[in-house]
Formats: structure tokens, sequence, C-alpha cells
């Protein structure tokens, strides 16, 4: 958004201004030497207010040197339209009221001077308002960038979490397979091997054939655990690009063409949740705001990175924001070290990048 | 006191500004005397002008530093911007308060005219403050070092004119003559006549307060920093 000009720069101008206005009254009246010092002196007060913030006490100084020029010049009167204005500024309102009375009084009410303290007056309670507003909103907008700056990084230690939860439940079910193997296949087969050894020392024919029969007695055993401990471990969910391919199936508002390349067991569970993800929320995408006919899903998958892109051949035009489905999945990309770009041109665009952390697959 | 030297060294730098503050002022001590305006001998009559050059001329080195890029570089330095612009200014005063011990004190050994030479100092010493104010106040508000010389060049010329430096300010008009005392150049023109017909005290130490006036007013505009 253009930035607007700050409020005081405005204020600054009508200081400036008012020493122009004293300068006409001066050229326009007595045009005396004293009278021209005490603008001089006004004017040094204005350009003090301009490069430093003085407290608000000081207006006194313009007070003291405007009642030093009563008895001189009636720019003197005119003159306490400055501190008039100042003690506005600083929301010392009935101050600045007492003084423009006070003044006015004093000066056997002019009807201009009225109008000129009245409108210095005016336009320092209007300062003063516009800029504690300004104040407060900025204040206001700091808190809440603040509470968005947490919130996005609750987010990503959330992701980070859920990244670490994928590692540690992949171990534990690597110890689960390893612990299962050992306990029903380790014994039957180390039998079955120690038997083996001892049928060829073996003499008597009927102790041989007893201990073939031990030895295919075990085999058989071990076939059967190891069929029962994989069927047992085989998961009843899709996962992977099974999960994928489901999901492109189910989607039947338009035509999909799925393709894929490379070793899909190379991709840990926490970035296939990423990609069914992103595979949705851009099908509901398409059937939402695309007039698209056909959509292309193209997964590859080297020893360094995932690259997941799907396009449809629509003619929509751009939206003006990114909706919120899609900004969440680029900073799950990001807290995964990779990047999701989404593109207009000729037809929508998603394209998922995520590294492959190979130190974790080796593990 | 780096900046100083450094401030001292590079007003000589160039072949111009050793004219300009060399040359110039003893040339003034040789330009002849008035007839019946100027009262002073034409070199002190328009020792103003060359003193309002002097000054434009050294403070657009500050100039040339914000254009270079120093002042950004003097930002993250530990050096803060008023001793950077104090010492600056410090040393362009003393060589415009050694161009006016010249000009007046040449004028005395060569035997000129000049009523109060005393008094003439101080008012020149004044009106370089001035001066110097002002220069600074002209080039906080430009970033382009040759355009605000060019356009204080022209200003100058108009101050000095409507200020009575150049022409007499009783033959101006009414207003004119009301608008005149606006400009400092005026407050100068006041002091020079008062050196030669030395009326109340009190007027010439008006004019020199209303000179530092202007210097303070000035000074308080120019310090501005401005990094870009």
């Amino acid at each position: 958004m253009k930035k607007l000009m700050e409020p005081l720069l405005f204020v600054n101008s009508w200081r400036f201004l008012m020493m122009g206005a004293f300068i006409h009254l001066w050229v326009l009246g007595d045009s005396q030497i004293s009278s021209f010092i005490l603008i001089l002196l006004l004017l040094l007060m204005t350009c003090l207010r301009w490069r430093f913030a003085l407290p608000v006490w000081f207006v006194l100084v313009d007070i003291l040197i405007c009642f030093f020029y009563f008895p001189y010049t009636d720019i003197a009167y005119y003159g306490f339209a400055l501190p008039i204005f100042e003690l506005a500024l600083k929301g010392k309102c009935l101050f600045s009221l007492f003084l423009c009375a006070g003044v006015f009084f004093a000066q056997a009410s002019s009807s201009f001077l009225f109008w000129f303290f009245f409108q210095a007056f005016f336009f320092g309670v209007f300062s003063f308002i516009f800029l504690k507003n300004q104040e407060m909103y900025r204040v206001d907008i700091d808190e809440q960038r603040k509470v968005r700056y947490e919130l996005e990084r609750i987010k990503i230690d959330l992701l980070e979490a859920n990244q670490s939860v994928s590692h540690q439940a992949e171990l534990m079910e690597r110890y689960r397979i390893a612990r299962e193997l050992h306990d029903h296949l380790g014994h039957d087969l180390t039998g079955a091997t120690l038997a083996l050894q001892a049928y060829q020392y073996v003499q008597e024919p009927e102790e041989a054939k007893k201990i073939l029969q031990e030895v295919k007695n075990r085999l058989e055993r071990s076939t059967k655990s190891l069929r029962e401990t994989v069927h047992n471990m085989t998961p009843m969910t899709r996962i992977g690009v099974e999960s994928l391919e489901s999901v492109v199936r189910n989607f039947q508002q338009k035509d999909i063409e799925f393709k894929k390349s490379g070793n899909m067991l190379l991709v840990p569970v926490h970035i296939w949740s990423l990609l069914e993800s992103c595979v949705k929320e851009t099908l509901t995408n398409v059937a939402k705001h695309s007039n698209a006919t056909k959509v292309e899903v193209d997964l590859q998958v080297t020893e360094s990175i995932v690259r997941l892109s799907i396009k449809d051949n629509g003619t929509a035009k751009k939206l003006s924001h990114t909706g919120s489905g899609l900004r969440s999945l680029q900073m799950r990309s990001r807290s995964m070290g990779g990047s999701l770009s989404i593109s207009h041109e000729n037809g929508f665009l998603v394209v998922c990048v995520i590294p492959l952390d190979k130190e974790m697959l080796n593990r | 006191m780096t900046i100083f030297k450094f401030a001292l060294k590079r007003s000589f730098s160039n072949t111009t500004n050793i004219i300009f503050l060399t040359l110039f002022p003893i040339a003034c001590i040789f330009l002849p005397n008035g007839e019946e305006w100027p009262f002073l001998p034409y070199g002190y009559q328009y020792f103003g002008l060359l003193i309002l050059f002097v000054g434009i001329r050294l403070a657009t080195i500050i100039l040339e530093d914000r254009e270079k890029g120093v002042v950004k570089r003097l930002a993250v330095a530990p050096i803060s911007h008023f001793q950077y612009l104090s010492q600056n200014l410090l040393a362009y005063s003393i060589i415009l308060i050694l161009q006016c011990i010249i000009v007046v004190y040449g004028g005395v050994l060569l035997g000129k005219e000049l009523y109060q030479p005393g008094w003439l100092f101080i008012l020149y010493g004044s009106f370089s403050f001035a001066s110097l104010a002002i220069a600074l106040a002209w080039i906080s508000i430009y970033r382009n070092k040759d355009a605000s010389f060019l356009v204080y060049m022209s200003l100058i010329f108009i101050i000095v004119v409507l200020g009575g430096l150049l022409i007499p300010i009783e033959i101006f008009p009414d207003l004119l003559k009301r608008v005149a005392v606006i400009f400092p150049t005026y407050w100068l023109a006041e002091g020079l006549k008062w050196i030669v017909f030395s009326e109340e005290i009190l007027d010439f130490l008006l004019i020199n307060g209303v000179l530092w006036l202007y210097t303070i007013v000035f000074v308080i505009v120019g310090s501005i920093r401005k990094i870009n």
C-alpha cells in the first residue's frame, strides 16, 4: 500500500505557516525592528520543536516571550496562537482554552483574534486526537504482529514435532519387526540349521530319518510363522503412494492422469502425509475454481528429492489471494526444507519439492 | 579532532577553494573607495557577498560526504552526528574568521579608512556564522552538490540586492524596504552603516544579536541528519 504523508508533517507545516502569517502581519502592520525580533524568537522556538520533542512546559518560554512584547506590538497577541496550539497538541485542552480566553479578553476582544485562536485550538485538538489514534493503532498492530509471529513459531514447532514423532514411530516399528522375526522365526531356523549339521554325522538310518522330519517340521513352522508375522504387520489403511492413488481414483469430477517414477520406498511417512494433503487441496481447488477438463498429477522420486506436480488445463483467472489451505501447505513444505510454488500461467500449476534427508534414511 | 583536521585539509583541497579562501579576501582589500555610497570601500561592502559564497563552498563538503555515502559509514562508526557536524563547522568557522582577520587588519595595515576595525571584525564574524548556518540549512534540503550550489548562487544575488548590500536600501519602494529586514544581508548593511556613523552601541548589539538568532535558527534547521 502506498504510504501516505505523516500527520506530523502537517503539524510542522502549520507551525511554519504561522511564522509566515506573523511576517505577513508584520509587513502590513508596524514593521518595527523589535516586532521582527519577536518573530525571530518564535521562529527559533518553532525550529526547536520541529527538530526535538520538547516537553510541554516549554510553552512557558513562548508565553513569556509574547508576554514581554505585549506593550510593544500587536503581533505578540497573535503569537499566543503558538502556545495555544502546543498545549492542545499535548492534550492540555483546558490550559489551552484558559490561555485562549485570558489573552482574548486582555486584548479587548477583536473578532479576528478570536478566530485566529480558535483555529489554533481546533487544529491542536485535531492533531492531538489524530496522533493519539495513530499511536494506538501502532501499538495494536505491533501486538497483533507479535501474536502472529508467535503463532507461526508454534506451527513450525508442531510440524517439527510431527516429523520427529513419525521418525520415532518408524524406529519403533523397525524394532517391533526385528523382535517378531527373532521370536518367531529365529528359534526354528536356528534349530533347523543345527539339526541339519547333526544329520551329517548320524550313522543310523532311523535316527537320520527322525532328524530330517524334525527339520521339515521346523521349516514348515517357520514358513507359517513368517506368513503370520507379515500378515499381522501389514497395515489395513493405505499408506505411501497407494494413498495418493486412492485419492486420485476417488476424484470423479475431472479426468485425472497419474504418473509416478522412482523408488517410492525412499519417501518417509511424514512426507507422504504432506503429499497427500497437497493432492487433496489442489484437486479441491481445481474442482471449485477451475474450468479445467483434465488434470495431470506427476510424482517423481529421486535419491535426493521428491517432486510432485499437479497441473490442469483450465483458463480461469488468477484469484486475488492464495487460500489458507495452500498457504498452510507452503509453510509445512518450508518446515521440511522444501518449497511449494503456485503458478496461474497456462492453467493452474502446483509444484511441491521436498528434499530427502539421506542421513535419516540411513539411520 | 580527526574530523576537524580533515575538514581543514579538505577545505583547501582544490584550486577553486584556494582562490575563494585566500585570493578573493586579499583582493577585497585593494578595491577602491566609493564616492557617496558605499560608505566603506567597495571591497568591505561586498565582502558580505564573498562570505556567503565561501559559506556555501565550505558547506557543500558536508553535502559531498552525504553523496559519497561517508555520512552513512559514519552512522555506524563510533562517532556521533553532533561530533561530526560540530568539528566540521568549527573548521569552517576558523577559516571564515581568518578571512575576516585578513580583510580587516590587512586593510588597517594598508591604511584604509575603516573607522572602527574592531567592531567591523566582530560584525563580519557574526555574519560569517550566520552565512555558514544558512548554507548548512540550504544543503540539508538538497542531495546534489552542483544543483544546491547553483541555486544558492542565484539566491545569494537576490538576498544581497534586496538586503541592501549591493544597492542602497533608501532607493527601494516602501514595501521592499520593509521586506528587506527579513534578510540577514540587511543586518550586515545596517552594521556597516553603524560602523561608519557610530551611533548607539545598543544598536550594534541588536544587529549582532539578530545575526546570532539567524545563526541559531539555521543551525537547528541544518543540523538534521540525512543519511540518503
